[in-house]
């Protein structure tokens, strides 16, 4: 261990707003506005000591633009690299979206809380997402699909505007083929190249079957979809704590400093951004 | 902790005493308010004043302060050593004394803010008793008394103060600076007379014991329109706050572009972009909500964290805000159900 960088570890404890510099290995075009980073942070010590939970998110910082939270794509299981779906939709994504392979940007993190996955095992999963909600549940189904063993039936219910709009089409076409994935696509605006479910998420409730007491919920996507996801999946009988679903707020700081992420009584960077339903059905502004 | 008696006419010995190795703060005149500031003079030092504009918090959550340099061309970025000033504030009073425990809980927690840390070690705290005004409610949230969080406090007994010592620095600038005497009984009847005078001066307290459960009772209770509706939005209570912490983080390029610092500031829940997402989905479009948000986080939210109500009383809010929005009204609109 160099001297330099063990003192870039007792800096990695001693100021949690200080960005790591990481370089971008590799950018994949998803859609017209989402692509998938993937970045090696420099420092070996920082690199090896970093450890994370399906559902938790990074720090993004463009210098001189500003950080944006951004949950992690890949599974924890893959070390040494940090995955990140990002949409051009602002500021700091849009710089993001102006690097090439081999630029510099600055990371900070993991934050917030992860999905249950020790809950988890042992039973059923159903994974819903809306769009880019995909990126947080994509690191828990890698993570589920490495310990595969360890669960049940795992279903997962993707919802799109239009073809054109989902992600890890190809990887998802993939695992559609495979025996131990259920998964369901649909897309609100079909074209000619679609042969897969027309509707709103919710609409693949009436295809899936359920053991309600042995299943485990996670969901992911815009504000709106909640309510009526949820709605679907009480349908079913599956429990209040058995659900889990993480949020978006505005985030200036990921620790629980800054104010801006309030839920009702919590915070989304410290006491999410992953709730259950029963947390979330008595938070108020939750959903 | 021991009791000294100090007489008020040796009080600038100690001011002198510490201003040799550190700077001295404390509340001063400014027009017809009074202003935390630095003394160079101990004449200077008003410590019988109601209460200053802004809180102490000033010293500690900086308004505006760089985290860190950064340089856009490889990406690196260099701490800004914290930038501190060895201190010695002096004349705080007992709820803003409370308040900075508070807002300690924040910034000393399970993460650490090292600029804030390393500001709150280099300052010694020497408080001091005050009488209420109209607008303080203290006597509702018991903030009103400490007995940690300072290394000296003074509680006024006309030409002469009780002093309470809590803290190894606290005992070293009486033992370096400054002459005082042991406490006798006379001092003891004073200083039972003064407490009863003070405890008799306040405005009686607001019912506070069933607010968090009214909070969410009242969610949705069109109070909150009725409140909300005359918010001017300007922020002005989260400012003059000694319990409010919320920032903002932004990059402010250099003139050559080459770099720049990453600056903290002040913010507000009470702006209308505080809690907007992204696609422009707003969490609290509406100032009714905002203005909720902030009591409901005061009164209820840190309270679940941590125990206790985001707020001391200090009363500054009620006299910056121009249309009369403040906790007392809030209670006790809450507790009546509605205005
Ligand atoms: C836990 C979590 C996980 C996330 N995961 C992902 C992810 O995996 N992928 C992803 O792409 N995104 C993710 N996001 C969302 C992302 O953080 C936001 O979209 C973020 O705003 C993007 O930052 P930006 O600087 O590019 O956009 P901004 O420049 O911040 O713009 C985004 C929007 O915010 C508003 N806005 C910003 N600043 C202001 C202002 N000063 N005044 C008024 N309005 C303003 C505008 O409405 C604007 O449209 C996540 C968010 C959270 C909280
Ligand atoms: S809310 Fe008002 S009374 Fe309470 S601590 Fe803040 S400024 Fe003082
Ligand atoms: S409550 Fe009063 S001081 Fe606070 S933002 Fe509204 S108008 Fe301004
Ligand atoms: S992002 Fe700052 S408190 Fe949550």
């Amino acid at each position: 261990m160099g001297v330099n960088s063990s003192i870039a570890y007792r800096e990695l404890q001693a100021n949690p707003f200080r960005p790591w510099a990481a370089r971008i290995t590799s950018i994949t075009q998803l859609t017209d506005k989402e692509r998938l980073f993937e970045f090696r942070l420099i420092d070996e010590v920082v690199r090896d000591a970093f450890d994370f939970e399906a559902g938790q998110f990074m720090e993004l910082s463009i210098f001189g633009v500003g950080e944006a939270p951004i949950s992690i794509s890949s599974a924890p299981s893959k070390q040494g690299f940090i995955e990140l779906c990002v949409r051009n939709s602002g500021t700091v994504t849009g710089a993001l979206h102006e690097k090439q392979c081999g630029d510099i940007v600055g990371l900070r993190g993991p934050f917030g809380n992860g999905f249950p996955f020790e809950e988890m095992k042992g039973h059923d999963v159903l994974l819903v997402a809306g769009g880019l909600g995909i990126a947080p549940l994509k690191s828990l189904i890698n993570h589920i699909h490495d310990e595969r063993h360890e669960f049940g039936k795992v279903t997962i219910l993707l919802g799109a505007r239009n073809p054109g709009e989902i992600l890890f089409h190809e990887e998802f076409k993939m695992w559609k083929h495979r025996e131990d994935f259920d998964l369901i696509m649909t897309v609100d605006q079909p074209d000619d190249t679609w042969d897969g479910d027309v509707g709103l998420v919710t609409k693949l409730f009436d295809k899936i079957e359920l053991d309600p007491k042995n299943t485990y919920g996670a969901i992911c996507g815009p504000p709106v979809m909640y309510r009526y996801v949820i709605e679907e999946m009480r349908k079913k009988n599956l429990d209040v704590d058995h659900i889990f679903m993480s949020f978006e707020r505005r985030m200036k700081c990921g620790i629980g400093m800054c104010g801006h992420c309030g839920v009702g009584h919590q915070y989304a960077c410290i006491d999410g951004p992953v709730f259950s339903y029963w947390e979330a059905m008595n938070l108020q502004e939750a959903m | 902790m021991f009791f000294r008696i100090l007489h008020k006419g040796n009080v600038g010995d100690l001011v002198t005493g510490l201003a040799a190795t550190r700077e001295i703060v404390g509340p001063k005149a400014k027009g017809e308010d009074f202003v935390f500031g630095e003394i160079t003079d101990p004449s200077e030092l008003v410590l019988d004043y109601p209460t200053t504009i802004l809180p102490p918090k000033k010293y500690f959550l900086l308004p505006k302060e760089n985290l860190m340099h950064y340089d856009t061309k490889n990406s690196g970025v260099s701490q800004d050593a914290p930038n501190v000033t060895p201190r010695v504030i002096f004349g705080v009073h007992p709820c803003d004394i409370n308040s900075l425990l508070l807002v300690d809980k924040v910034f000393l927690g399970d993460f650490v803010d090292p600029y804030y840390k390393a500001r709150r070690d280099n300052t010694l705290i020497i408080g001091v008793s005050c009488m209420p005004t109209p607008s303080c409610m203290c006597n509702a949230f018991g903030t009103g008394e400490v007995n940690q969080g300072f290394d000296l406090f003074l509680t006024d007994l006309g030409d002469r103060y009780f002093v309470s010592c809590s803290s190894v620095e606290g005992a070293d600038m009486l033992d370096k600076f400054v002459e005082t005497r042991e406490v006798e009984p006379q001092d003891m009847k004073a200083f039972q007379e003064r407490t009863k005078a003070w405890e008799e001066a306040f405005t009686p307290a607001p019912d506070i014991t069933q607010l968090p459960l009214l909070f969410d009772a009242k969610y949705n209770d069109p109070l909150w329109e009725e409140i909300g509706d005359d918010c001017l939005s300007c922020g002005a209570c989260s400012a003059v706050c000694p319990t409010c912490y919320c920032f903002d983080v932004n990059d402010r390029q250099d003139a050559d572009g080459q770099g720049g610092n990453r600056v903290r500031t002040w913010d507000s829940c009470c702006f209308s972009s505080f809690a907007e997402v992204a696609q422009g989905h707003n969490f609290r479009a509406q100032k009714a909500a905002r203005v909720r948000y902030r009591f409901y986080h005061k009164q209820w939210g840190y309270l679940s964290k941590f125990g206790k109500v985001l707020c001391v009383g200090c009363g500054r809010c009620t006299k910056a805000c121009k249309v009369n929005i403040n906790p007392r009204r809030v209670i006790e609109a809450l507790v009546k159900g509605g205005e």
